[in-house]
């Protein structure tokens, strides 16, 4: 492998190393991802944002399933973060793992309803269900502040080990940030490389043969739906915190089809593929919108091309192209 | 190569690094200086330019341009000028929270003005007053100003839910009768424009028919139209926006409303009564500002001149207007106060007595409320002087800190 492939091989090489050390190599390429992003805020939203994708793609790109209500799990996420913070005056550990508690829950409720349908009619199920929590959120006015969202998940200081470290510098919020994907980042490889991984891409390749094989279809889709709303929920949290507020808008459908979007641009069941696909979408629309008003319309054009000439993503095309064989 | 390129001995490399680190040292402090004359002040504007608002935000976005060049060419700030930095929130409070991000660690600017939804007026404002910058909003909100959300680095320099449906409600009721009917949109804005309107009445007996809600955004209204029309009121109010305001007038209009009954609606947008059309007539509305004040007002007549000036002739909006005073009024704060530091601005601003563009007005000292008139308009189809002229003013309600929610009410203590 090293001496006798052809000279193209040093791409493949370098992905082959990538495609082993994918959390080491997904690591490094964020802690570096600063200095190369306009401004700190995006990349803290791409961070976060790309985690969302990362939970949505273990449905999506690893066991199949298309969910379009995936905004649910976002949102449950942010507002138990905030309100925890807000209003219980919870501390921000602890309103993390309260967001992202709430989230497991919700996606355990709409998980056991929604699994029994397939196809189109798990993703209207999934996208109905979704609509009725952001409804119940948009009525919880006092709590939720309903329509004008939640403001004031203000933190100015956090306690880390003893240390003070001001969360309004930016720089230190987003290692902060990374140190909770980093962790979601490490957990979710090791989840694909056990077996359950394996029986997710079994369910995915084909129903019939993975339950023939003695495996339960449904139990396995229902965990995969709850951990995927829990990868989520991390992502929702941490939102809350980054802007320091919840708007209503994190509920809405369109954050669900945002998501799709993303995992579709960056390459659908491949480990790196959300955050490419994250970063890509955010930092078009970031880029476009300062230098035109049509900006929607170029973003189009761009999801068009790579949709009809690199269907499997940008990441997954590059690894289709040099990765390893 | 290298050796025929090196006839320079080392003595004389040394030299040049010597005089070289020489100008650097003494450089900073020369440079710092005359940076500092140069900086420009900058103004951050975050407005939805894409979106159902990007004609009014775009408005806005000319409307602060003449005030920036107003101070410019009056020479800016001790040799400094002003820049505007317009961001495109989408109308959409996450994206907001991130642009402000953006312009408060990347470009660092002095002051933020803009915004127009309540939503994402109070998503900058969070934003902006955790980080101590200045956020003069100009959109309606009733909530920005309560003592909940509100720091002293919050102003509103627009209207309010509360003072607009109060001055409308004041006109009509003592106008068209005390039998009232409510046509809601059911969100906090429509919620907010009722509670103005039952607040107003409440001392003037309105007897309140009917209270009926609608989805945002419903296009069929036959549902609720008839059975208002049987209660025979005398006044309907509309607590909508936009385009659900443009449809349901539209077939409040053509189930023939307007043979028994007034229909009132808490906002008269110049945009939406252009796109509008016919089925306006006779309609009465609230509005901060329209262009034939400035038949009476020199300070709306100057504003208009310039604005014609820059804009090919076209005439500015009520919230294209409010951009400019916005704007305006943080950079006569920066003049007055002879300093762009937050708070000698912010008591600059407070202090600030001021008539931009439609009579005098003032900041309220415990919560940063704009005081100002409310117009009251009325849509009109003939006398027209052109295209533009879609409104008559039936009454000016002056600035009146009595009409405000009391300080206390909204939670301040002073």
């Amino acid at each position: 492998m090293t001496v006798l492939d052809p000279p193209q091989s040093t791409a493949r090489r370098w992905l082959g190393h990538v495609a082993r050390h994918r959390v080491a190599a997904t690591l490094g390429f964020l802690v570096l991802f600063p200095l190369i992003v306009p401004y700190e805020a995006l990349a803290a939203n791409i961070l976060v944002l790309g985690l969302y994708a990362l939970g949505f793609n273990l449905l999506f790109g690893y066991t199949g399933l298309l969910s379009f209500g995936h905004a649910a799990f976002l949102g449950s996420g942010a507002y138990g973060c905030g309100i925890a913070l807000v209003h219980f005056g919870v501390g921000w550990f602890g309103a993390i793992l309260i967001g992202t508690a709430l989230a497991t829950l919700v996606a355990a409720v709409i998980g056991f309803l929604a699994i029994r349908t397939r196809g189109i009619y798990f993703a209207m199920v999934t996208l109905a269900l979704s609509m009725c929590v952001y409804y119940a959120f948009y009525q919880m006015e006092p709590l939720t502040g309903g329509e004008n969202g939640l403001r004031g998940v203000n933190l100015q200081t956090i306690g880390v080990f003893g240390f003070q470290l001001s969360f309004l510098n930016p720089t230190v919020k987003y290692y902060v940030l990374l140190a909770f994907v980093g962790v979601a980042i490490w957990l979710f490889s090791r989840l694909l490389a056990s077996p359950f991984g394996a029986v997710l891409e079994a369910v995915r390749e084909n129903e019939n043969r993975a339950r023939a094989c003695g495996y339960d279809v449904a139990a396995t889709k229902l965990v995969a739906f709850v951990i995927s709303g829990a990868f989520c929920g991390l992502a929702g949290a941490l939102n809350a915190l980054h802007l320091s507020i919840v708007p209503i808008e994190t509920l809405h459908y369109t954050t669900s089809g945002q998501v799709v979007m993303m995992a579709l641009l960056g390459g659908m069941g491949t480990f790196f593929g959300p955050f490419v696909g994250a970063a890509t979408f955010l930092l078009l629309q970031d880029v476009l919108s300062v230098l035109t008003q049509h900006w929607q319309l170029y973003v189009g054009i761009v999801f068009i091309l790579f949709v009809l000439f690199f269907p499997r993503g940008i990441w997954g095309s590059l690894l289709d192209r040099f990765g390893p064989r | 190569m290298i050796q025929k390129a090196m006839p320079t001995s080392r003595r004389t490399i040394l030299k040049t690094l010597g005089g070289a680190a020489a100008v650097a040292a003494a450089g900073p402090s020369l440079f710092n200086v005359a940076r500092a004359q140069a900086a420009p002040i900058k103004i951050g504007f975050p407005v939805p330019l894409t979106g159902p608002f990007g004609t009014e935000a775009n408005d806005q976005v000319k409307a602060a341009q003449i005030a920036v060049k107003q101070f410019n060419d009056a020479g800016g700030f001790e040799g400094r000028m002003a820049e505007l930095l317009v961001r495109d929130d989408r109308l959409n409070p996450g994206e907001a929270a991130t642009r402000t991000l953006e312009l408060i660690e990347k470009d660092k600017v002095n002051f933020l003005v803009g915004s127009l939804s309540a939503a994402v007026q109070l998503s900058i404002n969070n934003v902006a007053k955790e980080r101590g910058v200045i956020f003069n909003s100009i959109s309606q909100s009733d909530a920005i100003n309560e003592a909940k959300d509100w720091s002293k680095y919050t102003f509103h320099e627009a209207l309010n839910p509360h003072i607009t449906a109060g001055a409308v409600g004041r006109y009509a009721f003592s106008k068209f009768g005390k039998k009232v009917a409510f046509l809601t949109a059911d969100y906090a804005y429509g919620h907010e424009m009722v509670r103005g309107f039952k607040r107003a009445g409440e001392g003037m007996g309105i007897e309140v028919l009917a209270d009926v809600r609608h989805p945002i955004g419903a296009s069929d209204y036959s549902a609720f139209l008839p059975r208002i029309q049987a209660l025979k009121p005398d006044v309907l109010v509309l607590c909508n926006f936009g385009r659900d305001q443009v449809v349901s007038i539209k077939q409040a209009t053509e189930f023939g409303l307007k043979r028994t009954t007034k229909l009132v609606a808490p906002v008269l947008l110049f945009t939406a009564r252009k796109a509008g059309g016919d089925s306006f007539e006779g309609v009465v509305g609230g509005s901060s500002y329209y262009w034939r004040l400035e038949d009476k007002v020199a300070s709306a007549k100057a504003f208009n001149d310039a604005f014609r000036a820059a804009n090919g002739g076209a005439v500015p909006s009520d919230y294209g207007a409010l951009g400019y005073a916005g704007v305006r009024s943080v950079l006569a704060a920066v003049a007055a106060a002879r300093s762009t530091d937050t708070d000698r601005v912010i008591e600059a601003m407070r202090a600030l007595k001021y008539d931009w563009y439609k009579g005098p007005q003032y900041y309220r000292g415990c919560d940063h409320q704009s005081v100002q008139s409310v117009l009251i308009l009325e849509s009109k189809h003939k006398d027209m002087k052109n295209a533009d002229d879609v409104f008559s003013i039936a009454a000016v309600e002056e600035p009146d800190e009595a009409k405000l929610r009391t300080c206390a009410e909204m939670g301040h203590k002073a």
